[in-house]
């Protein structure tokens, strides 16, 4: 999604710092289940796209490789689904968030560039997501991450996120989390 | 004694169907869940003879087209040949065993072996080797060394099914009077269904039939197991199944149905108003098509699985295969299904409908995985896995007065569909050959 921006320039060292607090920021909401406020750090027209990975020989890929715009994905959501998927987790009977799962989400890899207009950021990433469920179960998810980030006086709003994953087939049961 | 902890004296669990399995006074256990050796007994008489859903017709529409997918835990390649009709290979070179296809996906002229050059072409006849002179001075025959094929491959309205067995009933005798219920969501309009691209994998440390026998007749979890899910999409409290008016759970050599005539049931579950309407759109020639009765099935709260691991939902229109990974893991292929005539932004409503709600993201499946899992783990005690399971809802449902096709029993909120499935389960285990397996049918088998 954000492969058109050609010659990305680079922000300053303050600017960079800014966008790598915002992102920690991010993730120690989520590993406090403060959904609400995570939500409100996501922009009205959010397109949050976490696509199905489909092992393919390099003569038959995907419009996007090893991914494709219009095949199944895990999450494809604007705001409206983002608020769904929260309100799940914050009903007393969603039964397998009780005891809650632990969650702690890891950012690295930060390149931080401008956007087209002047409010807006290009961040490259790499996540690790760890969840702890139960006495034994554990659950570790890495991928890559583009994300177009605008800031207002409200600060960074995140305008589009796209999750790339290696995995083909998930060693585990379900995504209870954002990434 | 009506639930009191027992064990059994075991030396042999496959030997002792009878005491972990007793459909006749609705109990079950979870030995049949957890056990290595029953494991073993199942991979050889039930997924090396039944029939098992391998690719939808619009996946491979051309020549060379072809996906991998696996029978039981056999990795095959399903692949559309020259004259249109689809071969099923085992993915495994005759050579060394190597597989010869790695990719879950694509279009190909055939395939070559990495390891010493085999190169099969798409009837899986072997075409050549590297170093082929080797060969021929060895007086290797190589037409007796192709890919090997599968027993019998069969489709029905764009469902592709295999089998490993030469000597298993066709697929029309296997599937039996489900299909006039199958109609229902694969055949409401004129063209047909199709997949949408792509496939989700995700593993589950379940037994696969408990997620199975969930979608052949377990409509009473839905209320409960998935309030959390349904508040989420709906923005309200859910209508209690036992509500819906008139239902049915349908069962035929294991294969169940169960389901309300709400029309809109499962699909009101995506939230989006959209679907729904479509539904109400397509109904009148639903009904022109299926009858009055078919019509109100098409997207109402139902489930059904095709025995041994094939299941979906209408209306959700989530279509998967429970692949068995052991006797305590499943790898879940899930793909989404929508009307080939149906609008470009139907279909993609449905694309990321049934994903927010039936993958391993989705808020209904979610609570579906704990489920499962842990009915799984428990059975891993010794005492535990052997405890009477309770499975005897609705034993005396069975409607002998119905013009309905199939072992008909009134109500969805029934384990009849279960029970069923778990007896047929048994009936193939201890079963030599299929001439051995007991005609429980007692329905009729055919629409009249």
């Amino acid at each position: 999604m954000l492969h058109s921006y050609d010659d990305l320039k680079p922000v300053t060292a303050d600017q960079y710092y800014e966008v790598s607090r915002f992102l920690n920021y991010e993730y120690r909401l989520l590993d406090e289940e403060r959904f609400e406020d995570w939500l409100n750090l996501v922009h009205e027209d959010i397109h949050y796209w976490m696509p199905g990975i489909e092992n393919r020989r390099r003569e038959n890929l995907l419009d996007q490789g090893f991914y494709g715009t219009d095949h199944m994905a895990y999450f494809d959501d604007n705001l409206r689904d983002l608020t769904r998927r929260v309100a799940r987790f914050l009903q007393p009977s969603a039964w397998a968030e009780n005891p809650p799962t632990r969650n702690v989400h890891q950012i690295t890899n930060v390149e931080v560039y401008h956007g087209e207009t002047p409010d807006e950021y290009v961040v490259y990433s790499v996540f690790q997501s760890v969840r702890g469920r139960g006495l034994d179960e554990e659950y570790v998810l890495y991928g890559r991450r583009e994300d177009l980030l605008v800031k207002s006086s409200a600060g960074f709003r995140i305008k589009k996120r796209l999750i790339v994953i290696p995995n083909a087939s998930l060693k585990f049961k379900n995504i209870n989390t954002f990434l | 004694m009506s639930n009191k902890i027992r064990t059994i004296d075991i030396t042999d669990s496959t030997a002792s169907l009878d005491q972990l399995c007793d459909i006749e006074n609705g109990t079950i256990s979870g030995m049949m869940f957890s056990d290595e050796a029953i494991y073993r007994k199942e991979l050889e008489r039930i997924f090396a003879r039944c029939w098992l859903f391998v690719a939808h017709e619009s996946q491979i529409p051309n020549t060379g087209d072809y996906i991998t997918t696996t029978m039981g835990e056999d990795e095959v390649i399903v692949v559309r040949q020259k004259s249109g009709e689809v071969k099923v290979f085992l993915n495994a070179c005759p050579h060394r065993g190597n597989k010869v296809c790695f990719s879950e996906s694509g279009s190909t002229r055939g395939f070559i072996c990495n390891y010493h050059g085999w190169s099969f072409n798409l009837s899986g006849n072997l075409i050549g080797q590297h170093e082929s002179s080797v060969y021929e001075d060895s007086n290797f025959d190589k037409s007796r060394w192709g890919l090997r094929e599968v027993a019998k491959v069969d489709s029905w309205k764009g469902l592709v099914f295999a089998t490993f067995d030469p000597e298993s009933p066709s697929l029309e005798e296997y599937l039996g009077p489900m299909t006039w219920y199958m109609d229902a969501l694969f055949d409401n309009q004129e063209g047909g269904t199709e997949f949408v691209g792509g496939c989700i994998r995700s593993t589950y440390e379940c037994n696969w039939k408990i997620a199975a026998e969930n979608f052949v007749g377990d409509a009473l979890h839905a209320g409960w197991t998935h309030d959390s899910g349904a508040k989420a999409m709906l923005g309200g409290s859910v209508t209690k199944i036992s509500e819906l008016g008139e239902s049915y759970s349908v069962n035929w050599n294991g294969h169940g149905y169960e389901f309300a005539l709400d029309t809109v049931g499962n699909v009101a579950a995506l939230g989006e108003k959209a679907l729904n309407k479509y539904i109400y759109q397509i109904k009148p020639s639903a009904e022109e098509r299926l009858g009055a009765f078919r019509s109100n099935m098409i997207a109402s709260v139902s489930s059904c699985t095709i025995f041994p691991n094939f299941s979906f939902l209408p209306g959700q229109n989530t279509v998967r295969v429970w692949q068995p990974r052991g006797p305590n893991k499943i790898e879940l292929y899930t793909w989404v299904l929508v009307n080939k005539s149906a609008p470009e932004d139907i279909k993609e409503k449905w694309r990321k409908g049934a994903m927010i709600t039936f993958s391993p993201t989705g808020v209904f499946e979610m609570d579906d995985g704990e489920n499962w899992e842990y009915s799984t783990k428990t059975a891993k005690g010794w005492v535990t896995g052997q405890q009477n399971l309770f499975i005897g809802l609705g034993m005396d449902t069975l409607k002998r007065d119905t013009s309905l096709p199939g072992n008909v029993f009134s109500g969805q909120l029934n384990e009849a569909n279960g029970r069923a499935f778990y007896q047929y389960w048994r009936d193939l285990l201890e079963a030599e050959s299929w001439k051995d397996v007991p005609d429980r049918n007692v329905g009729k088998a055919e629409v009249q």
